[in-house]
């Protein structure tokens, strides 16, 4: 990574001071007018700084623009001189000139980082304020339940008080995987921790998540298209696993009327592309728009499921962290479709 | 009272103690209880238990250094309760011997489910598995080990030598995790960067064979990144 971003920057340089001294050749031979030839470096010595990382690569373009003028377009022509004035001065000029413009990029980038920062840092509080809301209802109502059955006890029928511990209950599960959700998004909560990717058997991937799903929905059937080869892709498989759960869970919360739920998998090229679709009522085209990064789209009207909340940003959030992407659609037919792509395993 | 399953509970947290344990009763075990796992070795040794739910986050001990001790002097089936951060100490955990792992937080239903089947199986391997040129049935299921066959039904199902030995070897554990490193010991003697694949494609050609499909959960269930349990 840094010896490439090294490369670039030499390249960048040469390029440009290559151009600037064929240009400034030609201006000299068919103009003779050498003013234009230090305006033409001072031009290439701001986009070097421009274009490059650090003072390093202006500095030394700014020594070789004066050089280049002092040797081949002043007087005496193709010598150097440095005893002549005017070329000292031009030389000051130019190495100020860099300086400044180093000075200025370096000062634009860490405007650009800090801005950067800013919006992460909204998105965090954005993504806390969500939480804090979504993890309010659930608990108040565990609270309330539980406190009403122990004040009560006696008092209250078999049958109120099952109805309570249901809800407590119910109420308890949601919690459990609203926090599996925020632990996977902690792991890439600092850019440094990076994220643990191994050869994942997709056959067994699909298993597990499905597994896990019909524990939660037994009544819920998934058909399923994987290939029949055995494929492997490169993945954190808990977190993958996941994102499944996650879309699949989303499509029995939010879309209304459905009757068929598939899950399909398929390569193209060098990828395993991911299709969790449904023939429900669709997105809405309002919230397609933001619905993997607002939080919270709480236009579940009824008001008694919850909504995911973070659920789907989870999702980009994990798929992104595997250098994939993650879209959402509405079919012709009708219906949603999720779909996500990662790599496969590069067979040896 | 005296023909109850004695189950052994060493775990810190008060509250998952008393719901294991009630839970526990509930289903008709008689239950001990240990908070640390200083008190867990001592209630280990003087009780016998059948099974134990060690918690692998103790306060005065790491869990696994306590199983390490526990399978010193015995084979009792150990089943770990694990916290997603300690999801690689799961792995080693198995390793050395425990017999099933649930992680936090469990429902209940699971928890008794797991508990059942860790008791039931380790009947089974008590009394047949471990015998040479036994047979081993569990539901559908037949192995018969000295013509090297197996039958779901009664229909045989042709396995290749690997695969049978990759059968034969979870049927012996029966109900228990066994890891990739475990099984790749065990079928080539030896486990290296290639082993798991290795494996993963003879269980891919086993589940194609056995006409499984994903999410059935039939049979063999596969334990992400972990490894394969008969059930």
């Amino acid at each position: 990574m840094k010896n490439n971003s090294i490369l670039k920057n030499t390249v960048h340089t040469i390029v440009i001071l290559t151009c600037a001294f064929f240009l400034s050749l030609l201006i000299d031979k068919f103009f003779s007018a050498s003013g234009l030839v230090s305006a033409i470096f001072v031009l290439a010595v701001f986009l070097v700084s421009l274009l490059t990382q650090g003072y390093v690569y202006g500095l030394i373009s700014a020594f070789i623009s004066m050089l280049a003028v002092n040797f081949a377009f002043t007087f005496p022509y193709f010598e150097f001189n440095f005893t002549i004035q005017e070329n000292a001065i031009s030389a000051v000029i130019l190495i100020a000139v860099t300086s400044l413009s180093c000075a200025l990029t370096a000062k634009i980038r860490h405007h650009e980082a800090l801005q950067t920062e800013t919006e992460k840092e909204k998105m965090r509080a954005n993504l806390l304020r969500a939480i804090s809301h979504d993890l309010r209802t659930p608990l108040t109502a565990i609270y309330g339940s539980a406190s009403t059955m122990a004040d009560n006890y006696t008092t209250r029928s078999d049958e109120d008080k099952l109805t309570m511990l249901t809800g407590i209950k119910d109420d308890s599960q949601w919690l459990i995987r609203m926090v599996e959700n925020l632990l996977s998004i902690t792991k890439f909560d600092t850019d440094n921790v990076k994220l643990i990717k191994s050869s994942t058997v997709l056959e067994e991937l699909i298993d597990s998540s499905l597994s896990k799903f019909h524990k939660r929905y037994p009544d819920i059937a998934v058909e399923i298209d994987i290939p029949e080869d055995f494929v492997t892709v490169m993945a954190d498989p808990l977190l993958i696993e996941q994102v499944l759960i996650n879309l699949l869970e989303n499509t029995v919360q939010h879309a209304k009327g459905f009757t068929r739920l598939s899950l399909k998998v398929f390569t193209l090229g060098k990828q395993a592309i991911f299709e969790v679709k449904d023939d429900g009522s669709g997105i809405d085209p309002d919230v397609l728009k933001t619905i993997f990064t607002s939080f919270s789209h709480s236009n579940t009207s009824d008001g008694k499921t919850h909504s995911m909340g973070i659920g789907l940003s989870v999702c980009a959030t994990i798929i992104k962290a595997h250098g994939g992407c993650i879209s959402a659609e509405n079919d012709k037919d009708g219906g949603a479709v999720f779909r996500f792509t990662l790599d496969l395993e590069e067979s040896i | 009272m005296n023909n109850k399953y004695k189950i052994l509970v060493i775990e810190d947290e008060a509250n998952i103690l008393r719901f294991v344990t009630a839970l526990l009763q509930a289903n008709n075990y008689f239950v001990i209880a240990a908070e640390t796992a200083e008190k867990g070795l001592l209630m280990f040794t003087s009780h016998h238990p059948d099974l134990v739910v060690l918690d692998l986050g103790l306060p005065d001990r790491d869990g696994t250094l306590l199983l390490q001790d526990i399978r010193k002097t015995s084979p009792v089936p150990v089943m770990v309760l694990s916290a997603r951060s300690e999801e690689s100490d799961k792995v080693e955990a198995l390793d050395m011997g425990a017999n099933d792992y649930v992680t936090k937080p469990f429902g209940s239903q699971e928890f008794a489910a797991r508990v059942r089947s860790i008791l039931r199986s380790n009947r089974h391997s008590a009394e047949e598995g471990k015998l040479p040129g036994g047979k081993f049935t569990s539901g559908e299921m037949t192995i018969d080990y000295d013509a090297r066959k197996f039958y779901i039904y009664d229909t045989e199902i042709k396995l290749t030598q690997t695969e049978f030995n990759i059968i034969a070897l979870l049927s012996e554990h029966f109900g228990k995790v066994m890891t990739y490193s475990a099984i790749s010991k065990e079928i080539w003697g030896y486990f290296d960067s290639g082993s798991t694949k290795k494996l993963q494609v003879n269980m891919a050609n086993i589940r194609k064979k056995l006409s499984l499909k994903p999410g059935e959960n039939k049979f063999i269930s596969n334990e992400l990144g972990v490894g394969y349990r008969m059930h």
